[in-house]
């Protein structure tokens, strides 16, 4: 299989998964199990595949920025990179939409975070705890949660 | 020892919890901006792009700054609303200025992004549509210090002094209106400097220039009133209803005409305190 084809199929896929945490209120568990564990899981699946076949003939390594670089000029490294971005990020938003209903945070409140996890993870990582910090700081501060 | 009832408490108390429960909107949203200035501070750290004349970041953290103040400034007079006003419409009103703040807050943070400008910015029509959406946004937005005056002005029962409470109605209302006179002005200008030559001499922090009239100078007290108001209603609630009221009035002619004379002074290509910086 192509590194080509592996990402028409690997995007679609991680796809789902953000359209299941869009609608998560009307399933949360189903969406929890999906989003957050099976899709995550196939995308590892997919990773840990690729980086045992390929990541022995690949040039370049951690050690430097060059290295990184020289590691991720590899169709299939960069792919398997790209995977894992699609993986985590989507273990993330699944995080936030638990976190979230744990916290009684509105789901309206979270979708604009989804939406920058979804394109720049860890910028909404940050934005996301930033306003459930609020919401626990009023749960601190008031005695009842929101 | 006794405790002697307070029927004026003079000083207002900066009680967190009071606020999350008379504007939990408004108090959340301060803390989120106010936390959400910190990637900025970082991508200030990385960035060594100027646009003119100032860091490039310098505009959005400025606004950070200026919007979670303003948020935490509404949450703390929330108090002092009336009982029966903060329902579902009231709730929906403050989700709308909330969305409003956050619009501005991304609109001016993505144009620091791709290094263009947010403000008169007519470039093409999506940027000077967004512009122009952004106009009413903040108009929205600091309609809430209108609505919030008026609504307090007219409460009876705020248990504060008479010259505190016409001050903070007074100055949450002065806000609304010099804001709209200053920005408005501001907005119709094709630029927020008048005059020449601009080398990018500007105080720090604020960024006003040095050396040419500046618009926002008088953008940035008209915005204060709201503080600078109620600080006077403060010190005058002692003197008793008659006087105190008097004074937060003539207070609040004279801080319209600084706002009306700084605007004044920019139009004459002067810079704001020439001996400053």
């Amino acid at each position: 299989m192509t590194p080509e084809t592996l990402f028409q199929i690997v995007n679609p896929v991680a796809m789902l998964g953000w359209l299941a945490l869009i609608a998560a209120p009307l399933a949360p568990r189903l969406t929890d199990r999906i989003a957050g564990l099976v899709i995550p899981l196939f995308l590892a699946l997919a990773y840990s595949a690729l980086i045992l076949v390929h990541w022995s003939e690949a040039e370049g390594g951690y050690g430097s920025l060059p290295d990184v670089m020289a590691l991720l000029s590899d169709p299939d490294i960069a792919l398997a990179g790209w995977v894992h971005y699609l993986g985590f990020d989507l273990f993330v938003g699944a995080w936030a939409v638990r976190t979230a209903r744990a916290e009684r945070i509105p789901h309206l409140l979270v979708l604009p975070h989804l939406a920058l996890i979804f394109l720049f993870g860890p910028a909404g990582f940050l934005t996301f705890h930033a306003m459930a910090a609020a919401f626990r700081l009023r749960a601190a501060n008031t005695g009842q949660p929101a | 020892m006794t405790t002697l009832p307070l029927s004026h408490p003079v000083s207002p108390s900066l009680n967190l919890t009071r606020m999350w429960n008379d504007a939990p909107a408004f108090t959340g949203l301060s803390l989120f901006i106010a936390q959400t200035a910190v990637p900025l501070m970082a991508a200030a750290m990385l960035d060594q792009r100027i646009f003119l004349d100032a860091p490039i970041w310098q505009k959005p953290l400025q606004f950070h700054l200026a919007l979670a103040t303003y948020t935490l400034t509404l949450a703390f007079f929330a108090r002092y609303l009336p009982a029966g006003m903060t329902g579902r419409n009231w709730r929906i009103y403050a989700g709308v200025v909330c969305f409003c703040v956050l619009a501005e807050l991304v609109w001016v943070g993505g144009a620091a992004t791709f290094g263009i400008a947010s403000h008169f910015n007519t470039d093409d029509v999506v940027m000077g549509t967004i512009y122009g959406f952004m106009g009413v946004f903040a108009v929205i937005l600091t309609s809430a210090s209108a609505v919030m005056g008026i609504a307090i002005w007219r409460n009876q029962t705020t248990g504060l002094a008479p010259a505190l409470h016409l001050s903070i109605a007074l100055g949450l209302v002065l806000t609304f209106i010099l804001t709209l006179v200053a920005a408005g002005t501001l907005s119709s200008m094709p630029g927020h400097h008048v005059g020449t030559p601009v080398t990018g001499a500007a105080l720090p922090v604020l960024g006003w220039s040095r050396e040419v009239g500046d618009l926002r100078v008088a953008h940035f007290f008209a915005t204060h009133a709201l503080h600078v108001i109620p600080l006077v209603g403060l010190a005058a609630a002692g003197l008793g209803a008659v006087i105190g009221k008097r004074l937060v009035w003539a207070a609040s002619a004279a801080f319209a005409a600084l706002v009306a004379a700084t605007m004044w002074q920019a139009f004459q290509g002067q810079p704001f305190l020439p001996w400053l910086g």
